[in-house]
């Protein structure tokens, strides 16, 4: 299989609880080596979409492949092929780190012999084989991680699945986990990755899908979302002093598109919007400003990173869910849409 | 102190539960029913009250049967729930004092009781009002008892709850403790009874320990198990005292522990046997035999992973815990059959039989809810049924492997009791059918314990729920219905009390092992169709959950 060959395909998948719609008709597809980073708030639907692609919940319409391999009708081989991380650790009481690893170990069917040379492989990776004698449920919440990827990783599988690995982790274990996880993309495994840290997503990821109210609003590669929504650019004025503050903001309002947020900052002095106008269009506003005798120290871009990306793709879900439908953000180097 | 936040906040928050909701609701019907169905037909004037008595005891059983289900869940569960939301730390952050926490938290408990047994006023009153016994020294009396008994076991429950690191855990110890309390007190004055000896004397007070006594003693049933023999009276005066020395003691030892010291907890270094030198490791193995601190092997190729993780994950399920229950089990046993080789002449080998009955079925009442109620639930609390799901193992192998891990503890724990009937079958050739039936009703007695308790393991999201609707349910059964028992020489007729203890696998094994009281009912095969039956509904409706678990939502 190509390194370029898509693993994970997500086929307009949708998953109804009644009335309610978990998952709307999301599609997307992640190829081999890659990490996806698949972020939304609380509640947008993305436990529901990965416990469908694990083959834990089964969806109302669409569908979900991993290597080839339906999620719903081929359960026994997804379960060779996927590694679950769920954002709960799933300890039992009295049980030393090896001898948990032994036990899923020997429920996936691995022999005696080459399971404990396994086990000493995994925690090795994962650099926890000096915890290997503790009692499981002794573990701070940094080492139950990285047992819970050693766990994973003992049937060596093609894509692993972690809800939230960063969640309560300190900023230590936090970079640990982070070079854990690109060493395992280093071995050729595919990732998706759920996090609320996105600071630390975007180091890491190669892909990104942003999912809302159950809806994909935007997916692909990291740079190619940022660039699509760079083309609603926040600026940043500032100002000598907070006196021509008002006097800004109305000139500010004649000359953007109706509609367009401005937020203002007393204590900084400055002014943000974000705008769709070109270089032309944004020279004519600073030279309004100044012509006004506004004193403007700067007048700059700001550069968007993937918080600034999902806060706006998830507000624009909010405003668009309240007249029409949302229109998804989807790179246009993936063959994918929702 | 009605003040005070958290009689509130307990009370309110234990009477919004539809739990508190059903059992409110089955005891005014279960009461109004007693009324109904007993009330005198007859238009002749019972003058002695026989009639009205006869109601009076049965209505007595079964508040203090009401009170030995349902009252210790509350207390077991407080202390350790609040341990694990953390909420314990933020009252401990309060300006409130341990003892007003304590004295809180027995107060919300104690008027939910009073509440209870204020729903069998009308009843009570009924019973009254049929004439024959008193207000102040029959009803009277058993309420203020009745009251005393929920305060000990609440009290009870309370310091089992400050030391248990699991709701589950906290309620199956308050229970045991409870049966202990109730039932295994009365046992060494059974054996003691009619000797001359300071341990005959302190039998007798150990007795008195168990409210059972005092209950019956105030209901005119005279005194339990004491074959004949005059006991002294005066039972319900010793248990008020040594009750309200109990609750003193369980009170401030709870209150002793209430502070942020209950939060210690020493974390495992992962010490391992392997790592020591030779000679320590050579000391170790020739103190423990099997050392628990040994590296274990991996699970090997013919062993179900489930069962073996079960008996690993497992307190008590590790090899030296087993051997321990197990020497522990033999040793009585070899002491019965000591008891039967000295004093054959004194001893009858059906009343140590019937001993040897109550003491196995003790066992599988006790183990089996302890160790079945968590099988499902449990792991669906921590998350673990998830990853199971997500390994190869079929439903089918899942719940062999959980099913084997609790037969194969209750087998091995009551084959160790066996050494002692046969011996009895030397001493007596011709109890060998009785000695096979009574072995008959353990297995069928285990059969429906399991499938009721791995039941509701699978139908219950929370270890705790399912651990006190199995103990709830296996003592109704086993103990519940003994209250028509008691009641045999009236209200209720040979024939009615033969029907209900049908249902009743202890009485059935008591009956076949002929023990006093039981002789007259013909039981079999009519239980073991009623286990078999139940036992399949039980094992049925784990299929079905099963296969609702299993398969994607």
């Amino acid at each position: 299989m190509s390194d370029h060959e898509p693993v994970v395909v997500i086929d307009q998948l949708t998953k109804s609880y009644g009335e309610f719609t978990a998952v709307d008709n999301v599609s997307l597809t992640l190829d081999r080596g890659r990490i996806l980073g698949f972020i939304g708030p609380n509640g947008a639907g993305k436990t529901t979409t990965i416990k469908i692609l694990v083959g834990l919940a089964k969806p109302t319409s669409g569908s979900a492949s991993i290597a080839g391999a339906d999620c719903v009708r081929d359960a026994r081989r997804i379960k060779r092929l996927v590694g679950y991380m769920p954002d709960t650790f799933g300890s039992y009481d009295n049980m030393r780190v090896r001898e948990y690893l032994d036990f899923f170990g020997a429920a996936f069917g691995i022999p005696r012999k080459p399971r404990l040379a396994r086990i000493a492989e995994v925690m090795e990776t994962t650099n926890s084989t000096y915890m290997q004698d503790r009692y499981v449920e002794t573990l701070s919440h940094g080492m139950k991680q990285r047992v819970g990827i050693a766990r994973t990783l003992l049937h060596d599988p093609d894509v692993l699945v972690f809800d939230e690995p960063a969640n309560g982790l300190d900023p230590e274990a936090r970079i640990e986990m982070r070079e854990l996880l690109l060493r395992l993309a280093e071995m050729g495994k595919t990732l998706i990755v759920t996090s609320h840290i996105l600071p630390e997503l975007s180091r890491i990821c190669d892909q990104v899908a942003i999912i809302h109210q159950g809806k994909l609003m935007a997916f692909g590669m990291l740079d190619d979302i940022l660039r699509q929504l760079d083309q609603h650019r926040m600026i940043e004025v500032q100002l000598a002093s907070t006196e021509a503050m008002e006097q800004a903001v109305t000139l500010l309002r004649e000359s953007l598109q109706a509609g367009t947020e401005i937020n203002t900052s007393l204590a900084e002095a400055t002014i943000r919007f974000r705008t769709a106008l070109d270089e032309t269009a944004l020279s004519q506003v600073l030279a309004k400003l100044v012509q006004a005798g506004v004193l403007v120290t700067q007048f700059r871009e700001l550069q968007t990173d993937l918080e600034d990306a999902f806060m706006t793709v998830t507000r624009r879900g909010e405003s668009q869910q309240a007249t029409s439908e949302a229109v998804p953000v989807v790179s246009n180097e993936e063959e994918t849409s929702s | 102190m009605i003040f005070n936040p958290i009689i509130q906040r307990e009370l309110i928050g234990m009477l919004r539960t539809r739990k508190a909701m059903l059992v409110q609701v089955l005891l005014v019907l279960m009461f109004a029913a007693l009324v109904i169905f007993r009330w005198p037909s007859d238009p002749t004037v019972d003058l002695a009250g026989n009639k009205s008595q006869e109601v009076f005891r049965l209505f007595g059983y079964g508040l203090l049967t009401a009170i030995i289900v349902l009252v210790p869940v509350f207390p077991a569960s407080s202390i350790v729930r609040e341990k694990i939301r953390g909420t314990l730390q933020l009252l401990f952050n309060s300006p409130m004092s341990p003892t007003s926490i304590y004295a809180g938290k027995t107060a919300a408990v104690m008027i939910f009781v009073l509440l209870l047994l204020a729903l069998s006023f009308p009843a009570g009153a009924a019973c009254y009002v049929m004439g024959g016994i008193s207000l102040v020294g029959d009803v009277m009396v058993l309420y203020c008892l009745l009251a005393l008994v929920a305060l000990q076991f609440t009290s009870l429950g309370f310091l089992v709850s400050s030391y248990s690191s699991s709701i589950d855990g906290a309620i199956r110890a308050t229970y045991a403790l409870v049966m202990v309390l109730t039932v295994v007190t009365l046992g060494p004055y059974l054996v003691l009874q009619g000797h001359e000896s300071f341990l005959t004397d302190v039998a007798e007070w150990c007795r008195c320990i168990s409210p059972l006594t005092a209950v019956m003693e105030v209901l005119g049933h005279g005194d339990v198990g004491s074959q004949g023999l005059l006991s002294v009276g005066g039972t319900p005066l010793r248990y008020v005292i040594l009750a309200i020395l109990s609750v003193l003691i369980c009170s401030r030892w709870t209150i002793g522990r209430l502070n942020l010291k209950i939060f210690d907890r020493a974390r495992s270094a992962g010490r391992i046997t392997d790592d020591l030198s030779a000679e320590e490791q050579l000391t170790r193995s020739a103190v423990w035999l099997i050392d628990p601190q040994r590296r274990k092997a991996g699970i090997g190729p013919l062993s179900n992973p489930v069962m073996v993780k079960e008996f690993r994950s497992r307190r008590f399920g590790r090899a030296h815990w087993m051997f321990r229950i197990i020497f522990f089990n033999i040793l009585l046993s070899v002491l019965l059959i000591h008891a039967i080789l000295q004093s054959a002449t004194v001893w009858k080998p059906e009343t140590l039989g019937t001993y040897l009955v109550l003491w196995q079925i003790a066992l599988i009442l006790l183990i089996t809810p302890s160790l079945a109620a968590g099988l499902i639930s449990s792991e669906r609390e921590s998350g673990g049924w998830q990853l199971l799901l997500m390994t190869p193992l079929s439903p089918l192998r899942i719940v062999v492997g959980k099913l084997l891990s609790v037969v194969v503890t209750i087998l091995l724990v009551v084959v160790a009791t066996l050494p002692a009937y046969i011996m009895m079958w030397q001493v007596k050739p011709i109890m060998l059918p009785q000695i096979q039936r009574v072995l008959w009703c353990l297995l069928f007695t285990e059969i429906f314990a399991l499938a009721v308790t791995f039941a509701f393991s699978s139908v219950f999201r929370r270890t705790t729920t399912a651990t006190a609707f199995s103990f709830g349910s296996l003592i109704m059964v086993c103990i519940g219905t003994l209250a028509v028992w008691l009641g045999r020489d009236g209200p209720f007729g040979q024939e009615v009390v033969e029907n209900v203890l049908k249902v009743n696998p202890l009485a059935t094994a008591l009956a076949a092992i002929d023990a006093p009281g039981f002789q007259q009912y013909e039981l079999l095969p009519a239980n073991w169709y009623i286990m078999g039956i139940a036992s399949a509904a039980a094992f049925l409706v784990l299929s079905v959950q099963t296969w609702r678990l299993t398969r994607p939502q």
